[in-house]
């Protein structure tokens, strides 16, 4: 039964487009997320040795000036890029991979972008996530559309009745080896990228790795649930596709519409004009202006005389990080901002496996939105080390020499990341549940 | 051909239209998609131009309110540029949100334009956007595929076709019927989308705005009809040379899969697979890198500063800069800055036209592929593409470099030079008199020229499709 069911199976032009449509494209993925991992050794590198030639030089031209030449110098963080974020590369293409910040005011350079080509940033990524959310169910749907009615109208239905004991046994039996078919080259897949992008096999891979199976069995499940009304083949395509657009194309582009327009972020320019303002206004003001609030953050700086009538260091810096004081509450409002929207985006998406793969899929390689906001605090801190760090020396007026520049080499900040296997699997897998058990009470009244 | 017969047939292509489940279904959901659009379209565009402006105001407030101080000074105070949507972003939004919206603007330095939505939006934005143009490009074809896949290959197999062909009626004249009453059918979407953003348009177009707005309007009308009209024609054909209306319908959903979602976005890819463009650090690295070979104004024995030196110092015949009648920092400053502004647009310009290789795949492809010509056609039209962006995005550096150079002559002019007596500053009368930021956009014509490669495919896909209905009305197989 099964040899023959493979052998009619193996024979039809949709098992031949289907293997060559999803290799061919699922290659082409694998070898984009690898060019992506390329270019951000690249960049990393590029970055290391900015840094370093840039503290060369500069130091030939301001060593006796510490003050200045932290004026000019910038320092790298870099978010150490982990090669899973290639299989699906999510936000990390509009979010910057690393930051150079020189030790004045942050926030006027925190947000900086890099250069990406819009055009590409609107047609997204065409990464591994991109073909296992989008093209698996459209094989799937081109497969078994007419698991039932192509027999019916083919004549064969009544034959086949005649002959098996359980109708509904055989159409599982064909969905079966198509759906098997289906994870034969999932796997294929998922396991080639791993070796292509060398991605370890740990906790992080095979969330991906399981997420990929169920939001399949998702699809199979509802392929089964629409082909169980036993339609005609017109009707079940027109219906299959029509939920194809809706889960993939029109829900998940509603909530985004409604999450920008009902969280707007004003805060983020409003932050960007006080941070400005913030620092320039002291220009104009008394140097006790700048000094006590700077004093209040700092207190251990307290000790240093600031001439009133002169520009001195810790005045300057001391402003500098006035604008960030200004702009701080505004751009924390910001933040929280952007969190919600976030909140608000994997809340929804727990009913749209879509939408949940796609956010899952993100959120354990790294490359979602908290990974970006997560590096920011880790930027701030960044820098927030690196001012302590020179504030000293530069308010002592110690010779460029007199710091380490060897430690000084580009850091890198190391993600946390761990898998919240609950969150991650239960909503798919109770949605396949409800709609397989759906299909099959259908199938019953075979 | 009869006119007659034809509107005979188109007429009743509708009547089985309306009956049908599906289209009840197809109303139902595009009146709501269409009130969602528009809404949200409207809200977006309206409330984040209300913030922009006022942030914009608010910056120029800021700067006229500076009390007197050195001109360089108010260099580095520096402005703002924030970018405002066009009204007809509320109809196809386009990169909207994949491009920055707020640039700093400081002497010495090309900021990037910052918070795109994009980087504040978390991984759904890469399921695309809602707008009136998204419903316009990708779901009024499936709508149409939906309505007009069975018109000719069920009625052959129905055998209804062989009648009709029995009883004196011309295949041209069932060919273009069944196509008149489909373009008819998708001119309701059609209608009712621009009418609401005629609207728009209408309501926003002040300050001589209209005939540019209008113009632009009339453009994206033609040309969505024009495809609508092809798109059709690419309904009629399958339909007709399918033996089964089940074959036409997978032959079309295929197409639109095509076409619509795995092509445009395998090509831009591809694109971006075969030029690959720098990071940004790389980019300035090279940037400084050039400058210092150019000359390092830092470096006090640097050949290009020193021989600028010399030939001033020649010109005013004066042995030192101190003796120099104006303020020789000034004049540095002013140096320096031309000088960078210059490599680092050299280098910019090189890093778009790799943008515009990448993109180049996908914007030929629209000659086999029509989605593409109205994809870019609308977004162009509508103000939201990528030149569109560039074009603010020039006007913003612009106003920075004219911002930092009149900064300069100002030092030149009134701040004493080194060694001379006299005050550091100067009176704020003079940041009152520098006009605030203010930027019109792409004139229609330039976004024509744009757009050369998009109109040229539109109007080409017209002809072959117009060639196509002719030939097949009289190859049509009545069995």
């Amino acid at each position: 039964m099964y040899s023959l069911l493979f052998k009619s199976f193996f024979r039809t032009r949709i098992f031949l487009i289907s293997l060559v449509l999803l290799i061919t494209v699922g290659v082409i993925s694998i070898l984009i997320g690898k060019q992506y991992l390329v270019k951000q050794e690249k960049a990393i590198l590029a970055a290391q040795e900015f840094q370093q030639k840039s503290i060369e030089r500069n130091l030939d031209y301001h060593n006796d000036d510490l003050g200045l030449l932290l004026y000019y110098l910038r320092f790298t963080l870099i978010k150490q890029p982990s090669n899973i974020g290639a299989i699906s590369i999510g936000q990390s293409d509009v979010n910057p991979l690393l930051q150079a910040v020189t030790i004045r005011g942050l926030e006027g350079q925190k947000y900086d972008t890099d250069f990406e080509n819009p055009s590409l940033l609107m047609s997204g990524n065409l990464d591994l996530g991109f073909v296992i959310i989008y093209l698996f169910p459209l094989v799937l749907i081109a497969m078994t559309f007419n698991l039932y009615s192509e027999e019916k109208e083919l004549g064969t239905w009544r034959i086949l009745t005649a002959q098996t004991s359980g109708k509904a046994k055989f159409l599982l039996k064909k969905l079966g080896i198509r759906i098997l078919f289906v994870f034969a080259i999932l796997i294929f897949l998922l396991l080639l990228a791993n070796g292509v992008l060398s991605i370890p096999m740990n906790e992080n891979f095979w969330a991906i790795f399981l997420q990929s199976i169920l939001y399949v069995f998702f699809w199979s499940s509802l392929c089964l649930f629409v082909v169980s009304f036993r339609k005609n083949s017109s009707f079940n395509a027109l219906a299959l596709i029509s939920i194809w657009v809706v889960l993939t194309v029109l829900i998940p582009a509603m909530v985004n519409n409604y999450v920008l327009n009902t969280y707007q972020v004003p805060e983020a320019l409003e932050a960007m004009v006080e941070q400005r303002d913030g620092y320039h206004e002291k220009w104009d003001m008394e140097k006790d202006a700048t000094m006590t609030g700077f004093f209040e953050a700092y207190p251990q700086y307290k000790g240093y005389t600031v001439p009133e009538e002169e520009f001195s260091w810790i005045w300057y810096y001391g402003m500098q990080h006035m604008g960030d004081l200004a702009a701080e509450e505004t751009s924390n409002e910001m933040m929280e901002k952007v969190m919600l929207r976030n909140t608000v985006s994997e809340k929804v998406a727990l009913f749209i496996p879509t939408m949940h793969a796609q956010l899952s899929f993100n959120s354990v390689a790294g490359t979602d939105m908290i990974g970006h906001l997560e590096f920011l605090k880790g930027l701030k801190e960044f820098h927030e080390g690196l001012r302590v760090n020179f504030y000293p020396k530069v308010f002592d007026n110690n010779p460029a020499d007199s710091v380490d520049w060897q430690n000084h080499a580009a850091k890198f900040y190391k993600p946390t990341s761990y898998v919240n296997w609950v969150y991650i699997l239960m909503p798919t897998l109770f949605i396949v549940v409800i709609m397989g058990t759906l299909a099959l009470l259908n199938l019953r009244k075979l | 051909m009869r006119k007659n017969v034809i509107y005979l047939l188109a007429r009743q292509l509708w009547k089985d239209a309306f009956r049908s489940k599906v289209m009840h279904v197809a109303l139902g959901l595009m009146v709501f998609l269409l009130v969602f659009s528009a809404y949200t379209g409207w809200e977006n565009y309206h409330d984040q131009n209300f913030t922009r402006t006022g942030i914009q105001e608010e910056v120029q407030e800021s700067w006229e309110n500076n009390p007197d101080k050195h001109p360089h000074r108010m260099a580095h105070y520096g402005s703002f540029a924030l970018r405002l949507k066009h009204v007809l972003s509320v109809f196809d939004l386009g990169m909207e949100n994949f491009v920055g919206n707020a640039i700093f603007l400081e002497a010495h330095k090309q900021n990037t334009v910052n918070f795109s939505e994009a980087s504040m939006s978390t991984g759904l934005l890469r399921f695309g956007e809602v707008s009136l143009a998204m419903l316009l490009k990708v779901i009024v074809p499936l709508l149409i595929f939906y309505l007009g896949f069975a018109a000719i290959a069920r009625e052959r197999e129905n055998g209804t076709l062989k009648l009709l062909i029995g009883q004196g009626i011309r295949r041209k004249e069932i060919v273009f019927g069944k196509w008149l009453g489909l373009f008819g059918l998708s001119l309701i979407f059609l209608f009712s989308i621009f009418l609401l953003v005629l609207f728009f348009v209408l309501i926003e177009s002040h300050n001589g705005m209209f005939q540019d707005n209008v113009s632009r309007y009339a453009v994206l009308l033609i040309s969505y009809v024009l495809f609508f009209a092809i798109l059709s024609t690419i309904t009629i054909l399958v339909s007709a040379f399918s033996i089964t209306a089940k074959g036409a319908l997978v032959k079309l959903l295929g197409i639109w899969l095509l076409f619509v979602i795995i092509v445009p976005k395998s090509l831009q890819a591809m694109g971006y697979y075969l030029y690959p463009t720098p990071s940004k650090i790389e980019m300035e690295t090279a940037v400084e890198h050039d400058l210092i070979q150019q000359g390092d104004s830092h470096n006090p024995d640097d050949p290009h500063f020193k021989a600028l030196k010399d030939s001033v110092l020649l010109v005013y015949k004066v042995e030192k800069v101190e003796d120099l009648p104006f303020s020789y920092s000034g004049f540095i400053m002013a140096q320096g800055e031309k000088l960078s502004t210059e490599i680092y647009k050299d280098h910019q310009e090189r890093l778009y036209q790799v943008y515009q290789q990448q993109n180049n795949l996908e914007r030929y492809s629209a000659f086999v592929n029509p989605y593409t010509a109205i994809k870019n056609l609308s977004m162009a039209f509508s103000g939201t593409d990528f030149k569109s962006f560039l074009y603010f995005k020039s006007k913003a550096e612009t106003y920075r470099y004219n911002l930092a150079q009149e900064m300069n002559q100002l030092q030149m002019d009134l701040i004493p030079n080194k060694g001379k007596e006299g005050p550091n500053v100067i009176s704020n009368n003079y940041w009152k008199e520098f006009p605030p930021f203010k930027y019109d956009l792409l004139s229609v014509s330039k976004v024509f020229q744009n757009e050369k490669i998009s109109i040229f495919a539109l109007l080409l896909w017209g002809v072959v499709a117009f060639y196509g209905l002719l030939r097949i009305s009289t190859n049509l197989k009545a069995i």
